[in-house]
């Protein structure tokens, strides 16, 4: 009968002692812990160019770095708002550690640095270079070619995001044009002429 | 050993470390794929996990040779390693194949359910054979038999409740609730039913379970908490769901009633939800908070989520836990008795 007693009374301390840690204790601990804070930053956009013949292609090489904490996944973007096509766009080569996507109108996308789940519809072509996760300290290019299709002045929207978004510096640009994502973006163009 | 060839004990044995092997290799797969999105089927998770399959081939091949070399009797638990282990070498190359057609996969495919059925089907008829090959089977033997049933088990439920299975071309991830309900569920009685069975194979002597619980909880840190750099402050409360596991052995040791099954197995149930963080952090965001689960933001949310979560589920994890030790109870019985009847009607043959 004492045993009984004793083991039981061992047991229910111990489950007291489980519960209070799982449940107060533990939780209290780690949700006083800051989220990571990654910067993204791109460091280098160069264009082959700055006037062209219409059905030259053109080539971008942009370069994005992590300069604050380990990120979940940072993207560098390159956006192409006189596109509404892929067929002319290629990554003619990169170092992200996965493959770049490309995205076409019509597909769906987040916005303004959202983690829920506000998406718009894309209205133009871009393309999203990616590392999955962005280590701090790290740097990664793309070299990508597109041939503009119509005379005038060809813009290119350039911009990186660190995920999750957990401050002001997970995006850069910091201020400038807001794009499709209303997200800023950093403004770039050539002059395409008649060949 | 009843007259059991040692070729025949090695085979079961090889079974069992290759499943086991293959199923940490999954989840520490399930664990690359959140962190990494690797895009190829070459990835060291899936080096782990194969290797695993080649071990019980090879523990295969000597269950068979050895059922040859015997009375040419083949008795159910080697048809069982032999059906789970012919399951995973034909879902390698599908696998394979499936990734080659569609890139990235989710958890939920054909070939990864096809390979994790055959995961536990094996280890099922790998303990099987072990445990009828000696009356008390060694405590680490029993570890080494019971993890990959638990942990292929768990696999098997995380596909249907985990929300991983959304690809390019398909989508079979579970409705949020019902990822919730098979989880609640499942996930309690898988524990009781292996923690307990894990001390019934031992004759309840005192130690077994907590080490089934620890060499589990050894897998998890391994395997889903250190890849992930955010979430190595949290081991110390991942470890301490050691007190419940050791709290229900004192209680199946140390006592012979049938409260303390019951007690026991609604003990181990209720620590479903820290036993398997960090997944689980996944299925309940999708019912309870909604937030994108980032790696690194996995604990925020989980540890947003406990209080809410555990007294709702508390009763339903408590009485899962108990059928899963009440399970285990009728198949001890069942065993009990069909040696018992084998002995008389073997002594009446005798005599």
């Amino acid at each position: 009968m004492l045993k009984a007693i004793i083991l039981t009374g061992a047991v229910a301390v111990a489950l007291v002692i489980y519960f209070t840690l799982s449940l107060y204790i533990f939780p209290q601990s780690y949700q006083s812990i800051e989220p990571r804070k990654p910067q993204a930053i791109v460091t280098d956009v160069s264009l082959s160019a700055s006037d062209i013949a219409l059905g030259q292609a053109l080539t971008i090489t942009v370069t994005g770095t992590n300069n604050g904490e380990d990120a979940d996944m940072q993207f560098v973007s390159v956006g192409f708002p006189n596109l509404t096509t892929t067929d002319n766009i290629k990554i003619l080569k990169h170092d992200f550690d996965q493959t770049p996507i490309l995205i076409a109108p019509g597909e769906l996308l987040s916005s303004e640095y959202s983690d829920t789940d506000s998406s718009v519809l894309a209205q133009y072509t871009s393309i999203e270079a990616f590392s999955r996760p962005w280590e701090a300290g790290k740097t990664y290019s793309a070299d990508i070619e597109v041939i503009p299709k119509m005379e005038g002045r060809f813009v290119v929207f350039i911009k990186s995001v660190a995920l999750p978004h957990s401050w002001e510096l997970a995006h850069y640009p910091q201020d400038g044009t807001l794009d499709q994502q209303k997200e800023f973006v950093e403004i770039y163009s050539v002059q395409v002429t008649k060949p | 050993m009843y007259g059991l060839s040692r070729k025949l004990f090695a085979g079961y044995m090889l079974v069992s470390l290759g499943m086991l092997l293959a199923a940490a290799g999954g989840s520490w797969d399930i664990t690359n794929h959140l962190l990494n999105k690797p895009e190829t089927f070459f990835a060291p998770p899936h080096a782990v996990l194969y290797s695993g399959v080649a071990s019980a081939v090879v523990g295969t091949v000597l269950v068979f040779s050895a059922s040859k070399s015997a009375a040419g009797k083949m008795i159910w638990p080697m048809k069982l390693v032999i059906a789970g282990v012919v399951m995973l070498i034909s879902a390698a190359p599908v696998d394979f194949g499936w990734h080659s057609a569609f890139g990235l996969d989710g958890l939920l495919s054909p070939p990864h359910f096809v390979l994790v059925s055959g995961m536990v089907v094996g280890s099922a008829g790998a303990l099987a054979g072990l445990s009828q090959s000696t009356k008390r089977v060694p405590s680490v033997l029993i570890i080494i038999a019971i993890l990959p049933i638990w942990l292929a088990a768990s696999g098997m439920i995380d596909m249907f409740s985990l929300p991983f299975s959304e690809t390019e071309h398909f989508n079979f991830n579970p409705h949020p609730t019902l990822g919730v309900v098979v989880a609640t569920l499942a996930f309690p009685f898988l524990i009781s039913a292996c923690l307990i069975g894990s001390s019934a194979l031992a004759g309840k002597r005192f130690g077994v379970l907590s080490m089934a619980g620890a060499a589990f909880i050894v897998i998890g840190v391994l395997t889903s908490i250190i890849p992930n750099s955010a979430l190595t402050s949290t081991i110390p409360f991942y470890i301490s769901s050691i007190i419940p596991i050791v709290a229900a052995d004192a209680l199946l040791a140390f006592s012979r009633s049938r409260f303390s099954l019951y007690a026991a197995g609604a003990i181990v149930g209720l620590a479903f939800f820290m036993l398997y963080y960090p997944l689980i952090t996944y299925t309940y965001n999708e019912v309870f908070e909604s937030k994108v689960v980032w790696p690194s933001l996995i604990a925020q949310i989980y540890f947003e989520m406990i209080q809410d979560v555990l007294p709702l589920v508390a009763i339903p994890t408590a009485a899962m836990g108990i059928l899963g030790a009440l399970f285990i109870d009728r198949l001890v019985r069942k065993k009990k008795y069909s040696i018992t009847t084998y002995s008389n009607w073997h002594n009446n043959t005798n005599t």
